[in-house]
């Protein structure tokens, strides 16, 4: 202390931050997506073992541990004097106590969706619907798998339809580009729409399991 | 990165148990809890004296990187230290004056559409 004031006004210019969210289920592709993108970083978080993890990822050689670390899907990308973060949430129902966190002040969102596992991106979708988050649904498309018509996935996720659903590679770094691109449009155009095109108002339907079939 | 996004034994970081760092406590004081992406400056210059009353060397490291303004996400990178006691640090730092919280030009929230759309030139021009 004592030293020169800082200038804060000036100095809150040289950097505007953004947050990004890329929500979906676990193994979906959204370290893929954000690392494809981004300048990727470990941040790494603390995790409280309250209860206990069943039917979720491997957690042999830590049990017992009253928590452990995680790191979660953390990348920047510098545009001039912005600074677009893009923050992974994690995938499994024990860390439901970040998503407040994380999407505490953030743009928007993109839901990653694999169309073999739809129904692992029902809590995003109901979450940001949720808390009037801006979002859209990128069905990663997987070597191998079938690709879809994102209308049929719209119908399957029972989405509003102003909500955009695109086909994406994670791996690509121009299809990324263009998520990101599509998500920051349809916030643009949620916002001028003075948040006639957000999420309906009040509690969707509750997501029904077989909704998420999509034709054979 | 290792497999499922974790990290355990010796990658987990230092053996003292991460809250040991701030005498235990898990919430920041005066019960603000900085958003990952507001960004933080110091006050004054570092190093600051290592005989600096109510100081540790985790809170002295956070002054030296923060001698350019940056996110708090940011600045638990560079740390290794996980964010929630990044934050319980760095809000003993604000109380104390050594550190301050810039204003954000706008709420990402409430961003205006000239951001908005400048942020989607930035993309487009990725």
């Amino acid at each position: 202390m004592g030293s020169a004031p800082f200038d804060a006004a000036a100095a809150a210019g040289l950097l505007t931050p953004f947050k990004i969210l890329v929500a979906g289920g676990f193994g979906v592709g959204k370290t893929t997506l954000v690392s494809v993108i981004s300048e990727i970083r470990p941040l790494r978080t603390e995790e409280a073992f309250t209860r206990v993890s069943t039917g979720v990822d491997d957690l042999t050689g830590v049990r017992g541990k009253a928590t452990t670390t995680v790191a979660m899907d953390f990348g920047r990308i510098t545009m001039g004097r912005l600074a677009l973060y893009l923050f992974g949430t994690p995938g499994q129902d024990r860390f439901w106590f970040m998503w407040d966190d994380l999407s505490y002040g953030a743009l928007g969102a993109v839901v990653l969706a694999d169309t073999r596992r739809l129904t692992d991106c029902f809590p995003a979708v109901d979450y940001f619907e949720r808390r009037q988050l801006p979002f859209i649904v990128a069905v990663n498309v997987f070597d191998g798998s079938r690709h879809y018509d994102p209308e049929d996935v719209r119908i399957a996720l029972d989405l509003e339809p102003q909500i955009p659903t695109v086909l994406c590679d994670a791996r690509q770094r121009s299809s990324v580009k263009q998520v990101l691109i599509t998500l920051v449009e349809h916030v643009l155009v949620s916002a001028t729409a003075g948040g006639d095109s957000r999420a309906s108002d009040g509690p969707s339907a509750a997501r029904r399991p077989g909704a998420a079939d999509l034709p054979a | 990165m290792p497999p499922h996004g974790r990290w355990v034994d010796r990658e987990a970081g230092p053996v003292v148990r991460p809250y040991a760092l701030t005498g235990g406590r898990t919430d920041p004081v005066g019960d603000t809890v900085l958003d990952l992406i507001a960004v933080v400056a110091a006050c004054g210059p570092a190093p600051v004296p290592t005989d600096s009353p109510g100081l540790s060397p985790e809170h002295r490291k956070l002054i030296g990187l923060c001698q350019l303004p940056a996110t708090v996400a940011d600045v638990a990178a560079d740390t290794a230290l996980p964010l929630g006691v990044v934050r319980v640090l760095l809000a003993d730092l604000i109380q104390q004056g050594r550190i301050t919280v810039l204003p954000r030009r706008a709420a990402a929230s409430q961003a205006s559409p000239d951001l908005l759309k400048e942020v989607l030139d930035g993309l487009r021009s990725l």
